[in-house]
């Protein structure tokens, strides 16, 4: 094999994948606020049977857990103009990974609710503690330290997965791949160097949400 | 909607539905097997065999399946001879596959408790005896529902092949949709052949995760 | 003549020393009973034994040969002549009682499935559970559980038998069929070395009591004169305590 690689041609355009960092970060940063609102209000409709909003958000899990991200999107951005509902590729993109994040997390955040030990309830009750407060001390906050590390694991599924959105011409990281492949002729250093980036993005926000949402939900604590 | 009768399109989407069920299977059984081999690395005791599983694990699950696809795709080409997408998606995806279910297994065989290696160490096995009749049968049963869980995920990454040009489920639908100006109906039914295919495994992998939890 | 002959054992873990230098030697068909309080060592020593834990300075010897090699082969022909039974059983979940008592030998020593089956009906009956054969763990109560872990030890015929606090793990109701077992054993001159909260058993069935204390021996000798008449402070406590 003859091949020269040419990793040079890729670093020139370092501007381009710095630009299209920035927008996946966004992206992932709103994904990930708005799908745990999501996921803390249906898991409690979910754990608490609230009529029927319980019956929808089961649906909607169902639903946007079992087809595919690239589905979900293409369906939003191609689908949604046809009922004159006209949506940009940035909301498009960002909708959709909100959508796809808040399904799996009303479901994670269901499960940690659900491991709350009977006996934690009784005692607060025994300590004369309102409804609310219980949920919020005794049950939702254990219940999210709980399962935060698998929330950290799907907010990175979900920012990995957000490649894809190129494909409706959001401008993200491999959007910038993409257009840099075009103009050098190196799709495989440039790819190479792109998977590079999401691999040091997909560590770092790992870390940062282990540690950040460690210390946010034990804050109080010793 | 021009020339397509509702009939055409399913009966196209239903073709190309085919192809994500082959790929899937592929990719799942190949991955079976390259996820066994990870996992005896992972659990070997010498550590650059270790240090190979985990960064192979870690790199694979820390990038998007798009990019592997594509490194696969044109890195097979770097020779100058042109890979047909199939390929490229049937071993990217046995790869991510790999991966995926080399960390699971792991998860199941970390989670026997140590006194199980203990007793039996104590009965004179040696470390393959333990794996062999302890440790992995047990690991095993529990392995069944998160595999079955994980086979959702290999469906849903199937589509993600559509983008290097592999004609299955979501190209047809794309195409179709292209040709037919009706994306929402399309993708609608796309969607639900998504889901066809996903919702049984979801529902039998939870099934499983009811029956299977106890210990024999 | 000496089975087992432990001389200047140390360990460590971290930085704590929890072994100080124990000589200990056990005869041929001797009953030696290891008691003290939690952390005073009698567990860890126990398991250095069978090669559980590793050791740091001293030697062990078992029939002449010395133990100490990490090495796994060494182990595995150390774990052939030392059995053990655990504090939570460790029967294996997945295996029928009687698989459970003839996987080892067959897998081991290649012994033939045949008489295999025969011997491990033959054990089961000794500990009283004849019926038990086709049974699964989850179904029997934890003193039979523990008698099953007995006969699977005994299944590997060898010539000591470690007892890591037995009983401990029992309701107060089932702790006696287990003992009565371990009774048998002993009258049938298996060599026994135990630790074990049950100081009347251990007064009754053992030959040798070894009392430790901060990670060292600190009393031994026969059960009579050790439990009437206590040498040092540490054990005259401890024996008030227990007893």
């Amino acid at each position: 094999m003859s091949y020269q690689f040419d990793f040079l041609a890729v670093a020139r355009e370092a501007p381009e994948l710095a630009a299209g960092l920035a927008r996946t970060v966004e992206l992932t940063a709103v994904a990930c606020i708005a799908g745990l609102l999501i996921g803390i209000v249906g898991a409690v409709c979910r754990a608490w049977q609230l009529r029927p909003f319980n019956t929808l958000f089961a649906v909607y899990v169902e639903m946007f857990r079992n087809t595919p991200f690239l589905v979900q999107l293409f369906f939003l951005f191609f689908g949604l103009p046809t009922l004159g509902i006209d949506i940009a590729p940035d909301s498009a993109a960002m909708l959709a990974m909100v959508i796809n994040l808040g399904a799996y997390a009303v479901e994670i955040i269901r499960s940690g609710i659900e491991a709350t030990p009977k006996g934690q309830i009784e005692a607060a009750q025994a300590l004369a503690l309102k409804r609310w407060q219980i949920f919020l001390h005794v049950v939702l906050r254990p219940a999210l330290l709980r399962v935060w590390p698998a929330m950290t694991s799907q907010v990175v599924i979900v920012m990995l997965g957000s490649a894809v959105c190129a494909q409706i011409s959001t401008e993200e990281l491999s959007y910038a791949a993409s257009l840099i492949q075009s103009r050098n002729f190196r799709a495989f250093e440039t790819y190479f160097v792109t998977a590079g980036l999401y691999l040091a993005l997909a560590l770092l926000l790992r870390q940062t949400l282990l540690r950040g949402g460690g210390r946010l939900l034990k804050r109080g604590r010793p | 909607m021009n020339d397509f009768t509702l009939g055409d399109i399913l009966l196209a989407l239903l073709h190309g539905l085919q192809w994500t069920a082959i790929l899937s299977l592929t990719a799942f059984v190949l991955g079976s097997l390259g996820g066994l081999i990870i996992l005896a690395l992972r659990l070997a005791h010498r550590p650059a065999l270790v240090w190979l599983a985990k960064t192979f694990i870690e790199v694979f699950q820390g990038t998007p399946l798009l990019m592997q696809l594509f490194i696969v795709f044109f890195g097979l080409s770097l020779g100058g001879v042109e890979i047909p997408p199939w390929l490229a998606a049937a071993l990217g995806l046995t790869l991510y596959t790999s991966a995926y279910l080399a960390e699971i297994w792991r998860g199941c065989v970390n989670a026997i408790p140590n006194t199980q290696w203990e007793g039996s160490a104590a009965l004179a096995l040696n470390r393959y005896q333990q794996m062999r009749h302890v440790i992995l049968p047990q690991a095993l049963r529990m392995a069944i529902a998160p595999t079955v869980g994980f086979l959702v995920q290999v469906v849903k990454g199937t589509s993600v092949a559509s983008i290097i040009g592999f004609v299955e489920l979501t190209k047809t639908g794309g195409m179709l949709a292209n040709a037919t100006f009706e994306p929402f109906l399309i993708y609608g039914l796309v969607a639900a052949g998504y889901f066809l295919l996903c919702y049984p495994l979801s529902l039998y992998s939870r099934h499983l995760e009811r029956t299977l939890h106890v210990a024999r | 003549m000496s089975l087992v002959n432990i001389t200047g054992l140390h360990k460590h873990y971290g930085p704590n020393h929890v072994l100080k230098g124990v000589d200990l030697t056990v005869r041929q068909g001797d009953v030696v009973t290891l008691i003290g309080r939690s952390g005073s060592g009698k567990s860890t020593l126990l398991r250095t034994i069978n090669g559980l834990e590793s050791f740091d300075q001293g030697s062990i010897t078992l029939a002449g040969q010395t133990i100490g090699s990490r090495d796994a082969k060494a182990l595995q022909q150390l774990r052939l002549q030392v059995g053990m039974v655990f504090q939570q059983f460790n029967l294996f979940p997945h295996l029928t009682v009687g698989e459970n008592i003839m996987m080892s030998p067959r897998v081991v020593k290649g012994e033939s499935p045949h008489i295999l089956r025969e011997e491990a009906h033959a054990l089961l009956a000794k500990v009283g559970l004849a019926d038990k054969f086709d049974a699964w763990p989850d179904q029997l109560s934890g003193g039979q559980q523990q008698r099953v872990a007995i006969a699977r030890a005994l299944a590997m015929k060898p010539q000591v038998l470690l007892c890591d606090e037995i009983t401990s793990a029992l309701d107060p109701e089932l702790v006696n069929e287990v003992l009565a077992v371990v009774r048998q054993l002993a009258q049938e001159g298996m060599t026994l070395i135990m630790v074990t909260h049950e100081m009347r058993f251990a007064r009754d069935v053992s030959n040798h009591v070894v009392f430790m204390h901060q990670g060292k021996i600190h009393e031994a000798g026969h059960p009579a004169d050790l439990f009437s008449r206590p040498q040092t402070p540490e054990l005259q406590n401890f024996v008030s305590a227990v007893m």
